[in-house]
């Protein structure tokens, strides 16, 4: 098991280097870059003298291979991500500030899309293929083809015009204000839940359909247990198996994708922090995003292939 | 005879009514306390920096409540007060509502060129802990703060070139030694976008860190979460005070200033409409007519846009060479469609080079001449008939940039299009992103056409900025060395009046070469709750600085509360 | 040797009827729901293709003097801000989700078959680095990906069709991939390779033909998921630029800006949108529990 996991994290490595090297470079080469960006603030026209001064003072007049050693030596040695630079302040401190507000409504959300897929997949599959069926299969879908903008657009509108009231955008950290910080987070979550859970959901059916049909759940059934225990104790548990690991398949959604629900609801998030740092160009600010983001992940999935291990006793590490 | 001892009596009831109404509003006594929520002119951009030494341009409207300048708006001259000034220009103050916010008073003297400012006494710097006690500010501290923005790696070259050199003659005494007069010399360092007035303190501490912030103004920062908020709580021994019918009140009114930052138009509507803003300043007409019916209880103030919209042509490149061809694209456009139908009437033909506001330099269409007038008629035939005279009997194709950002601008770009298919001129459009749209310009390389809108900044930056040779913001690559000319003399004319005439000369001949396809400016709203008062609408008191008006508002709190908020 | 290779087709014709008019059959009696999606699906492809001539005015037709009607007999789903007849749009809008959703499904499916039978069937060395590579790919949030890429390459329809066709190829490889190793521990692949058939032959002959079922299903359901992310791209302003009439660039710009003064401005694109998606999922669902039951609710 110990083997598996170090040889899992080492694997991680070259394969995170390589990726910080693509994203490192490819930001750099979007066109626009920083320079003509702050240049273009001001009204007066700058000298050759001006830019190569900007540059300077921004650390980019150095050779690509430079600066990229530069970075990821302060990341490993001192854990320094550089700086913003606009704003000229840490990059780790914004990255430290907005990534419990993004990990938190993920979080939010996955609780949501289980409780909300889970218990609809299950009643499908018991009563396969009847009305009930076809209505909760239906409203999961529906729930996935509506696309999430609009959803939120309308529950931050309509309650307004209707009732007078709209859902709270004052962001306060969790630790000050619990109850203010979940009833901000709480809609989004919801309707970011209520999408994902339409994969679960099919997945989750499917699983009970096959476990159903095998031999221990019909010895189950002639030993005279009530169908809520066979379902509860013994066919439940074999069918969640796939489904912990599409909680690891979502995991990057939920990190960093839930960049449209933190602008309608105002959560100051990573996906907010990225979107105004590409349009910013501020490099350090996005390519610290990515790494963090693609650590996050990968931590996750290694996190989620290890319970399978756990939940399901035929697996085995080699 | 019943009928008119009735009327009569009504109307002296009425006017009673009235006068006691009247009475009342002089008597409104400001509240102390409460906090206001407000959505900027800005509101979908958070904080970009706190400290002057980055040169950026949003620093003043996040700052400009604890850092204070050496000048200000003169808020007595606003048209909620009398006056004839409704402080909308982003980064104009006409010259004679000036006055002097960290300097009392101010003194021009020849051989050498210099000017001497005596500061105000007695105005202070809060204690701010581990970074410095409360104290006085004095004359290093101007001089400190002009250096550091001068030495700052940042910095906009040319910037202040005009400035030979500042030093503190005594300690309440700057003097400013010039190499030769700028007309803009206020505005450079004064009450514009680079006047920041940073101890030397806070400087020590780290200027950047929003959390070692301090200045002499009316709030301090207390809060600011990047993407959220910036919160601002009342600085206790602020200096200034406001008289209203005759008594003097301590500013500021408020206990808190709440910025809030919301990227979302649908969102930030809806704050208002629910009062979980109490002012949002930044409504877009297609927005207002709605919100308008939704809550009617909200009391409204409409601005014509800081900004001209256009579409560039490159006066390099054929067939824009040729005048008459960007004539004839003038005249093919029909600017009042534009005005009535696209925008519903909320909007101005005629406010590009000089906007209205600027009173004393804007020329209205009326007092154009003919030449100048044509461009604004819609009148294909002539178009047709220049394109033929300039050998495009057929028309011809060209490309244009516009940003994908700008939604207005997409839906906008569309109809001049087929304005100008009429006459046989096809467009190209070549939707950009942001960053690659602004870079195209800066680096001049920008295609034939190019749309997009352009801040007004002030009289005489308008003019040098888009059309002298080789600027930032000239898309249209307009040169012209004899105009060039003129425009640095018009920056050298010490008297105002001389600089007036100088300009609207200027404006005229611009607009006749029509380096652009002039559009009209279309109107933005304000809205607020009626409980917010001291307030009429003013959005800056500096070069996008609202700090001083924030400090004059206040809250009738006994009023929000019968309103059920 | 041939013999043996014609017995292994994929879909064995057993009723006199043809197959696909039999499986045309057990669809509607079956999954009348997926039947349904199949019957949109269809109708939406069709209003795609004859978009021209089924549109009333042009796709672009500003007249501003018409702007923000509501829905009547000459404009049956009303008109936007700039005069523009919505029905029009809407047919537009079907053209460019069928160009931007085939053309990317297709990308994708091309993308993840070969590199799912590449890797899958080969297996080893070659197979480990492959799926460190997709690992790595598939650790970023697709939003992120799409939001830097756009801004690369700029906005507009070709880069948004290969972007959104790459990244959904590389993570559907994944199931593609796992269809191919089951398959290919089969006999008659085997037996095909102690023939001494060439590796080219038995992926094309034997195993191609073996996973084709979750190659479809893959297919349908990446077209609806095309559209909606076109969709997310919009509302974020890095969708296809207007005045392309893409549901998604409707519903995000007008139909958001004036959702209070002209409902129909939403409803329309929306309506056809959460339609058409959902339409593709009932389909594709169907399309998967008839033909290959081992695809265990895979995305």
């Amino acid at each position: 098991m110990q083997a598996y996991i170090v040889r899992r994290v080492l694997a991680l490595i070259p394969t995170l280097f390589f990726a910080s090297l693509i994203v490192f470079v490819t930001v750099r080469m979007i066109p626009g870059d920083v320079i003509d960006l702050m240049l273009s603030q001001n009204d007066i026209g700058a000298s050759k003298m001006g830019r190569e001064q900007l540059e300077q003072a921004l650390g980019l007049d150095q050779p690509m291979w430079l600066q990229y050693g530069r970075w990821v030596g302060a990341i490993l040695f001192q854990g320094d991500f550089g700086r913003s630079l606009w704003q000229n302040t840490p990059v780790s401190e914004q990255l430290l500030q907005r990534l419990p507000v993004t990990f938190e409504l993920g979080l939010m959300a996955l609780i949501v899309g289980l409780s909300v897929a889970i218990p609809i997949g299950v009643y499908s599959a018991i009563r396969q293929d009847t009305p009930g069926d076809y209505v909760a299969r239906s409203f999961s879908i529906l729930m996935l083809a509506v696309p999430s903008f609009w959803l939120g657009t309308m529950v931050m509108v309509f309650p307004s015009i209707w009732w007078g009231w709209s859902p709270p955008i004052q962001f306060v950290p969790f630790s000050k204000d619990p109850w203010g910080n979940l009833s901000q987070m709480i809609i989004p979550s919801i309707i970011l839940g209520c999408a994902l859970s339409a994969i679960t959901m099919r997945l989750t059916r499917t699983m009970m359909l096959e476990v159903l049909r095998q031999d221990f759940i019909r010895t189950a059934w002639a030993k005279g247990l009530g169908e809520r225990l066979v379902v509860a104790r013994h066919a439940l548990r074999n069918a969640l198996i796939p489904v912990v690991t599409l909680i690891g398949l979502q995991a990057p959604l939920l990190i960093g994708g839930a960049v449209i629900m933190e602008q309608i609801f105002v959560i100051p998030g990573m996906g907010l922090l990225l979107l105004d740092a590409v349009s910013q160009r501020d490099y350090p600010v996005i390519t610290g995003v990515f790494l963090i983001v693609g650590v996050a992940v990968m931590v996750i999935n290694l996190i989620v292939d290890l319970s399978y291990g756990l939940l399901d006793p035929k697996v085995r590490y080699r | 005879m019943t009928m008119k001892k009735w009327a009569r009596g009504l109307l002296s009831g009425a006017l009673g009514l009235a006068l006691a109404g009247t009475a009342q509003a002089q008597q409104e006594k400001p509240q102390y306390g409460g906090t206001l929520e407000v959505g900027t002119v800005y509101v979908t951009l958070s904080a970009l920096s706190f400290d002057p030494a980055d040169w950026n341009w949003k620093l003043n409207h996040d700052t400009g409540q604890f850092y204070e300048q050496l000048f200000a708006a003169d808020l007595s001259q606003s048209k909620r007060n009398g006056g004839k000034y409704p402080f909308y220009a982003d980064a104009w103050l006409p010259s004679d509502a000036i006055r002097g916010e960290l300097a009392e008073k101010w003194v021009w003297s020849d051989n050498p060129l210099k000017l001497t400012i005596d500061l105000r006494k007695g105005v202070m710097f809060p204690e701010k802990p581990g970074v410095m006690k409360e104290r006085e500010l004095t004359a290093e501290d101007v001089v400190f703060a002009f250096n550091r923005l001068v030495n700052s790696p940042k910095k906009i070259a040319g910037y202040f070139d005009h400035v030979e050199k500042v030093e503190a003659t005594g300690k309440y005494t700057v003097v400013f030694t010039f190499k030769y007069f700028n007309a803009e010399w206020d505005y450079r360092f004064g009450w514009g976008y680079y006047s920041t007035i940073t101890p030397k303190e806070v400087a020590d501490a780290g200027a950047t860190n929003w959390k070692n912030v301090n200045g002499t103004g009316p709030f301090t920062l207390s809060d600011f979460v990047q993407g959220s908020s910036n919160t601002y709580s009342k600085n206790p021994i602020y200096w200034d005070k406001e008289k209203i019918d005759g008594v003097e009140y301590k500013l500021p009114f408020l206990d808190k200033v709440v910025y809030r930052t919301i990227k979302d138009e649908a969102t930030y509507l809806t704050a208002l409409r629910t009062a979980k803003l109490d002012l949002l300043e930044n409504i877009r007409w297609s927005a207002a007519d709605d919100l308008k019916k939704t809550t009617p209880q909200l009391k409204w103030s409409r601005w014509l846009s800081m900004s001209g919209q256009f579409l560039a042509m490159r006066v390099d490149t054929k067939p824009f060479d040729d005048i008459r061809v960007r004539r004839a694209l003038n005249m093919a456009v029909n600017k009042q469609e534009i005005v009535k139908a696209y925008y519903g009437g909320n909007a101005e033909l005629f406010a590009y080079p000089q906007h209205p506001d600027y009173l004393g330099y804007f020329e209205p269409l009326e007092a154009m001449p003919e030449s100048v007038r044509e461009l604004y008629t819609y009148n294909p035939d002539k178009a047709k008939k220049l394109l033929a005279e300039a050998g495009f009997p057929k028309g011809f194709s060209f490309k244009v940039q516009v940003c994908s950002c700008n939604p207005d601008h997409m839906d906008l770009l569309p109809l001049v299009s087929a304005y100008l298919e009429a006459v046989g001129v096809k467009l190209e459009i070549q939707p950009m992103e942001y960053a690659a749209f602004l870079s195209a310009m800066t680096t001049k390389t920008n295609a034939p056409g190019y749309f997009m809108n352009n801040g007004h900044t002030n009289p005489t930056t308008t003019i040098r900025k888009s059309f002298v040779t080789k600027e930032v913001w000239n898309p249209s690559q307009y040169s012209d060395p004899a105009f060039d000319k003129k425009v640095a003399d018009m920056y050298l004319e010490r008297d105002e009046a001389k600089r007036q005439v100088m300009i609207k000369a200027l404006t005229r001949e611009i607009l006749e070469k029509t380096p652009y396809i002039w559009l009209p400016t279309p109107y933005i709203y304000t809205a607020w709750w009626p409980w917010v008062k001291g307030y009429n609408g003013e959005l800056r008191a500096g070069a996008v600085r609202p700090g001083p008006i924030y400090a004059r508002m206040w809250v009738d709190q006994d009023l929000k509360k019968k309103m059920g908020k | 040797m041939a013999s043996v290779a014609e017995t292994t087709v994929a879909i064995p014709p057993r009723r006199k009827r043809g197959p696909v008019l039999h499986f045309i059959g057990r669809l509607f009696r079956e999954k009348p729901l997926g039947a349904a999606g199949a019957v949109v699906f269809m109708l939406f492809l069709f209003c795609g293709i004859f978009a021209d001539a089924l549109a009333p005015y042009g796709m672009n037709q500003i007249a501003p003097l018409n702007r923000l009607k509501p829905p009547s007999w000459a404009f049956p789903f009303g008109t936007d801000n700039l005069g523009r007849d919505m029905l029009s749009r809407c047919l537009y809008g079907a053209q460019l989700s069928v160009i931007i959703g085939f053309c990317a499904a297709g990308i994708a499916t091309v993308i993840s078959v070969f590199l799912g039978i590449v890797s899958g069937y080969l297996g080893g060395k070659f197979d480990l680095v492959l799926q460190r590579f997709v690992d790595a790919w598939m650790s970023f949030p697709d939003l992120i990906i799409l939001i830097v890429v756009v801004s690369v390459v700029g906005p507009g329809m070709p880069q948004i069709i290969v972007t959104l066709g790459l990244l959904l190829g590389i993570a559907g490889s994944r199931i593609i991939r796992g269809a191919v190793v089951s398959v290919r521990e089969n006999m008659y692949v085997h037996a095909a390779q102690s023939t001494g058939a060439s590796t080219f032959r038995i992926l094309w002959r034997h195993i191609l033909p073996n996973v084709m079922a979750p190659v479809i299903v893959l297919f349908t359901t990446r077209v609806g998921t095309v559209i909606l992310a076109e969709s997310g791209l919009s509302f974020l302003g890095l969708g296809v630029p207007p005045p392309a009439p893409t549901w998604g660039g409707l519903l995000s710009g007008s139909g958001r800006t004036f959702m209070l003064q002209g409902p129909w401005l939403a409803l329309a694109p929306g309506l056809c949108l959460t339609i058409v998606v959902y339409a593709t999922n009932m389909f594709g669902d169907a399309l998967r529990d008839l033909l290959d039951p081992r695809m265990r609710g895979s995305r």
